[in-house]
């Protein structure tokens, strides 16, 4: 018994760390469009991020980090009916001189989750050529965002220095 | 006794840190003029025999619930992020006190306009940068479509840092008051970034201020700008200390004769060797004292043109 058990492990876990480096391999390249879904609730944007993946539901899984990537480093333009917002970061450099802090940052189970939360029944999913396009809109807590960069020295606080 | 002055010396410079971090330029909200006038709320001055309308900022705060809820809710978002503004209708009230103090009108010698209300408020406030806030509901159809307009200023040059400015996604439903507040927040952040973007170039090159340099005709001292001292003209004089009295030697010398020079563009550092704030009035008065010393004993007078611009006259005082 404990012969078959030990074999199923060996079986499934490299499966699963197959599966994990296959979100991370995607989402280290940040692949994703971001566009503006809605004027967000107070201290909130709403997005829309679109992510690719060779499997959709990977796609899907990495929308929220996406946006939350998205609003610190990209910004978006204004829709028909929401205006864009710059970046939060505007340091062009400011991904790579804290690389370390975005590494964990970003990591799976990171601090981006409690920043973004997923707007339910709003996945829209395309296959383009051998690769999945998937939509969801994501309301992204920017104002505690903001907060989190400020506490670790990456942002500064409006009227910095006086 | 060296623990005595260590702790001495610690405690002093602790002391100075606060001082100086405590001093953040000071931003205040107004209804734009064009804004006042479109919704009656002016006086009118007739000024050389010429009709001027004036915003009346008291008789907004009192006549429109909107622009309140719309200074209060920007001076909100602005404290949420540690930087809160300088409160229009209380400054309004300090130049009552001001007034009723030392007669301060707007009027000199019967309808001459001395000093404009945006000035006075400027003044009384200390704002360096001035918030100017408009908007127009227009019915488009059904909806009602909101163009909105919030612009900073520095208050010291009049010049524009920008800010949002245009039609926002109509509604069918939403009330102006709610169309107003949508605007407002959702136009905030990148305002707050160009805001930030203004102090980061005045902590890098200083404070913009203009300097005009005048001599009395037929002065008593008996000098112009071309009178030499040693090998060097005064104007020359007067170049060298602004060299070593701006930041980053940025200034530029926009009109020169042996009456006058205009210097624009001039920046000076933020705060004075006291750690006080620093305005075109002290810096010209630090330029007054140098000229004052030995060998030139050139005898001036400041006169202060607001907080961004001042004059000197040289000869007399």
């Amino acid at each position: 018994m404990k012969k078959q058990i030990i074999l199923i492990l060996a079986l499934v876990l490299p499966l699963l760390s197959m599966a994990k480096s296959q979100e991370n391999k995607d989402t280290d390249k940040y692949r994703y469009d971001l566009e503006c879904a809605g004027n967000g609730s107070a201290g909130t944007y709403l997005v829309k991020v679109w992510s690719y993946s060779k499997k959709a539901d990977v796609a899907e899984n990495q929308c929220r980090k996406n946006a939350v990537h998205g609003v610190l480093f990209k910004g978006y333009g204004s829709g028909t009916d929401c205006i864009g917002q710059r970046a939060l970061l505007s340091n062009p450099g400011a991904e790579t001189e804290n690389a370390e802090y975005f590494k964990s940052f970003f990591a799976d189970g990171g601090e981006f989750q409690k920043y973004a939360s997923i707007i339910g029944g709003t996945t829209e999913t395309t296959k383009i050529g051998k690769e999945y396009k998937v939509g969801v809109v994501v309301s992204v807590r920017k104002d505690d965002l903001r907060r989190a960069m400020e506490a670790a020295g990456i942002l500064q606080s409006l009227g910095f220095g006086f | 006794m060296k623990k005595y002055l260590f702790f001495l010396l610690s405690a002093l410079s602790l002391s100075l840190m606060g001082y100086s971090q405590a001093m953040k330029p000071e931003l205040m909200v107004f209804p734009s003029e064009n804004w006042c006038i479109n919704n009656g709320y002016y006086t009118e001055v007739t000024n050389m025999d010429y009709v001027q309308k004036v915003p009346d900022y008291r008789a907004a705060l009192q006549g429109s619930m909107d622009l309140k809820m719309a200074i209060a809710k920007i001076n909100d978002l602005f404290a949420q992020r540690g930087f809160p503004l300088s409160d229009l209708e209380q400054t309004l009230k300090n130049i009552e006190q001001e007034r009723a103090e030392d007669m301060l009108t707007l009027s000199k010698n019967g309808n001459e306009l001395s000093e404009s209300p945006l000035d006075m408020i400027s003044r009384v406030a200390k704002a360096d940068i001035i918030l100017e806030l408009s908007w127009e509901a227009i019915e488009n159809g059904p909806k009602t479509v909101l163009t909105y307009v919030l612009e900073a200023k520095d208050a010291f040059t009049g010049k524009s840092l920008g800010g949002p400015a245009g039609p926002l996604p109509g509604s069918m439903s939403a009330s102006l008051p709610e169309l107003l507040n949508e605007a407002i927040v959702a136009n905030m952040d990148e305002f707050q970034l160009r805001i930030q973007d203004h102090f980061n170039d005045m902590q890098t090159n200083g404070r913009e201020i203009r300097l005009d340099i005048k001599v009395f005709a037929n002065n008593e001292a008996g000098i112009d700008l071309e009178t030499e001292y040693g090998d060097e003209e005064l104007n020359e004089i007067i170049q060298r200390w602004m060299v070593q009295n701006t930041v980053n030697r940025r200034f530029t010398a926009r009109d020169a004769s042996e009456n006058h020079i205009y210097y624009t563009q001039v920046r000076i550092p933020l705060f004075d060797d006291y750690g006080a704030p620093m305005s075109a009035n002290d810096f010209a008065k630090k330029l007054q004292k140098a000229l004052k010393k030995e060998p030139f004993k050139i005898p001036a007078k400041v006169t202060p043109k607001g907080l961004g611009r001042a004059v000197i006259i040289l000869g007399e005082k």
